[in-house]
């Protein structure tokens, strides 16, 4: 392996003293100053949380919800594909024999570790029922305390698809 | 032997032997689903086509006998076009219910699907329904529509248990696997019949929707249900937050002691390991420090040295009887294996089942280990500490007029009262440790399963290992210091054991 010489940066009086660098990024800084204060309606950054973001659409992935089928029982059948396909490891799914003759198999307890869960959204490609979505548009959660983050199965199946226009944030 | 071609390598067969047989004995892909090695062939299932030079049209792999200079092809698109057909014809009516099929991740539909498959449907018409989890008796489901019709089931019942209960009914599209009339599937055997299906078909009720297969670890260990001491494979996983849990046990083809089948009760037998473990030492009914009452047992054996009596039981290993023998000789105990009673007249056949309900009761021959009564009662007359190993039977020493302390070294807790027993030491379990054991034919097996649970029982042999202060940890250990040098024992070495079953002269 050959040797690759670099030629060090700084060290001409210009750059040592540094004040023509700084000047140079206040530069910046003073150009986007003055270019909001011209035009205060076109600022990037929101006055959040009274104001919210507009721009959650339907593919953003926000906090999961459980599907239902056209009769209102749950669409999930505990194959364990989410679970497999999780990086975070955050599903954590018990299987029962389902009782109501629709399907053979549903989950008795399903539950994701919102503090677990990266939000990749792999769940969701790797279900093979369509049972878990991430479209609801919540983007931030709040709890008091650490099991308030375990979102069972009943408030996944609780969850509703965001309403175009309109996030539950 | 005949030499034979198998997709351009070279390969020395058994003469006369099955094509399926000898491709199968040499790891070469065969896709197969009526053929099974203990049940032969049948030929229905047309899914092992292989292409023969010479012969015009594919020919089945499980109905050729093996010819001199033969030349096999398995591969390549003519023969994947056999293939495909086949299984298009397995799926027509197939529910592809993977999601909520138990058998999704070792079933060899699913795998020959995806190496072959026809991707595209071209069913226009509606699939044939059956009957779906129809309890069939005996801890076994059937889902008619999964099935493949491979007869396997079929065949196990007639052939091997001899009980007929599964037939085939119905005819062409509408035939069906069931039992006759309200008649259930009632053998001893009976759940072999989940393991002999390579589909869905036929799935555990007891392992129904408890674990999907593909997170499931696999360790080899010796069923410890009765004396046959079949070969099995110890199935668990330990879920995030969890204990390690043991899902089910699955006979493991050993020529020598099971063949590839092993009896229900053996199989239910993991239940134990899951919720019959000792959880906490415990010092005269008070919970206590695993640490703390390991140091409580080597302090009781310094005190009462030349005056104990080791009560030693027939489900421990060569291993650990040869170490319990040494830490007896070392302070000064008595070793006795009277009055543990471990047989069963009812639950023995005339296949894998023994009456015989002691793991190792040919080691206490090998090991002269002392089952008289006599023995035993000279021994607990200036006893003062009895140790009962692997066993609980504390009436036993008190019918012999013993009323000393005594303490238990066990992996499992029946009942609650110990309140008499000074010191309970919970040691590992049957499938936390491994071990070596002599089955009732006299083949020796080695178990090498090794679970680690959350609450961590040392195993016996390290337990003694620290109160002999001596390095001798592990089994192999043991045989080297001296096991191997036994006079029924000495043929064998610790590697060949390790990897197959050794039969011994008795």
């Amino acid at each position: 392996m050959g040797v690759k010489l670099i030629k060090r940066e700084g060290n001409t009086f210009k750059e040592k003293i540094y004040l023509p660098a700084i000047f140079n990024g206040l530069k910046t800084t003073f150009s986007h100053f003055i270019r909001n204060l011209k035009d205060t309606s076109n600022i990037k950054t929101i006055c959040y949380p009274e104001e919210q973001p507009k721009d959650i659409t339907s593919n953003y992935r926000g906090v999961h919800r459980l599907t239902k089928r056209e009769d209102g029982t749950i669409r999930c059948v505990a194959c364990f594909m989410c679970a497999t396909a999780c990086p975070a490891e955050c599903i954590f799914i018990e299987a029962k024999e389902r009782e109501d003759g629709i399907d053979e198999k549903m989950p008795s307890v399903f539950t994701i570790d919102l503090l677990e869960c990266v939000f990749c959204g792999l769940c969701v490609e790797a279900c093979p029922c369509d049972a878990i979505r991430m479209d609801t548009g919540i983007f931030s959660f709040s709890a008091t305390c650490r099991e308030d983050f375990l979102l069972d199965k009943n408030r996944l199946l609780c969850n509703e698809p965001m309403k175009e226009g309109k996030n539950n944030g | 032997m005949v030499e034979i071609t198998v997709d351009g390598k070279i390969f020395k067969v058994k003469k006369d032997a099955l094509l399926i047989e000898e491709l199968l004995a040499h790891k070469i892909n065969i896709p197969h689903f009526c053929y099974h090695q203990s049940l032969g062939k049948d030929g229905n299932c047309r899914m092992c086509m292989v292409e023969i030079e010479g012969k015009k049209r594919p020919q089945i792999a499980c109905d050729t006998p093996v010819k001199e200079g033969m030349v096999v092809r398995t591969k390549g698109e003519n023969i994947d076009k056999v293939k495909r057909s086949i299984l298009e014809l397995e799926l027509i009516n197939h529910p592809v219910d993977c999601p909520i099929c138990d058998q999704a991740g070792e079933c060899k539909l699913q795998d020959y699907y995806m190496e072959v498959g026809l991707y595209d449907s071209r069913l226009d018409t509606p699939k044939t329904h059956g009957k779906k989890h129809l309890d069939l008796g005996s801890n076994v489901m059937l889902d008619q529509e999964r099935c493949v019709l491979c007869t396997r089931c079929v065949r196990f019942t007639k052939n091997i248990t001899k009980t007929s209960e599964l037939v085939v009914i119905g005819r062409a599209d509408h035939s069906v696997i069931g039992t006759f009339g309200d008649r259930k599937l009632d053998n001893p055997y009976a759940m072999n019949v989940v393991d002999l299906c390579p589909v869905g078909a036929l799935t555990s009720k007891d392992f129904r929707f408890h674990q999907r297969v593909w997170f499931l670890k696999t360790q080899e260990a010796i069923c410890d249900g009765c004396a046959k001491g079949c070969a099995i494979y110890v199935d668990h996983h330990r879920e995030k937050y969890k204990d390690d849990t043991i899902y089910r046990y699955r006979p493991r083809f050993n020529p020598d002691v099971n063949g590839y089948f092993m009896c229900d009760f053996g199989r239910l037998g993991y239940k134990k390991e899951n919720n019959s473990i000792c959880q906490s030492a415990y010092i005269r009914g008070k919970t206590s420090e695993y640490e703390y009452a390991e140091g409580k047992f080597a302090r009781l054996l310094k005190r009462h040295t030349g005056k104990i009596v080791f009560m030693v039981s027939q489900m421990l290993s060569l291993e650990e009887l040869f170490r319990l023998k040494k830490l007896a000789k070392n302070c000064g105990a008595k070793i006795s294996g009277y009055g543990e009673v471990l047989w069963d007249e009812s639950f023995g056949d005339d296949f894998l089942k023994s009456s015989d309900k002691a793991l190792n009761r040919k080691a206490f021959d090998i090991l002269s280990i002392d089952v008289s009564q006599e023995f035993l009662s000279v021994s607990l007359l200036d006893a003062e500490l009895v140790v009962f190993i692997r066993r609980q039977d504390v009436h036993t020493s008190e019918a012999l007029g013993y009323k000393g302390a005594s303490v238990f070294l066990d992996a499992y807790c029946y009942n609650s009262i110990f309140e008499g027993i000074d010191l309970i030491l919970p040691i590992a379990s049957h499938t936390s440790r491994d071990g070596s054991f002599v089955n009732v034919d006299g083949y020796v097996q080695y178990s090498s399963c090794v679970i680690k649970k959350n609450f961590y029982a040392k195993p016996l042999l390290t337990l003694i290992a620290q109160i002999l202060k001596d390095s001798i940890f592990t089994c192999r250990d043991v045989w080297e210091d001296g096991l191997s040098q036994e006079s029924m024992l000495c043929d064998i070495d610790f590697d060949t054991l390790s990897k197959t079953s050794q039969k011994i002269k008795l």
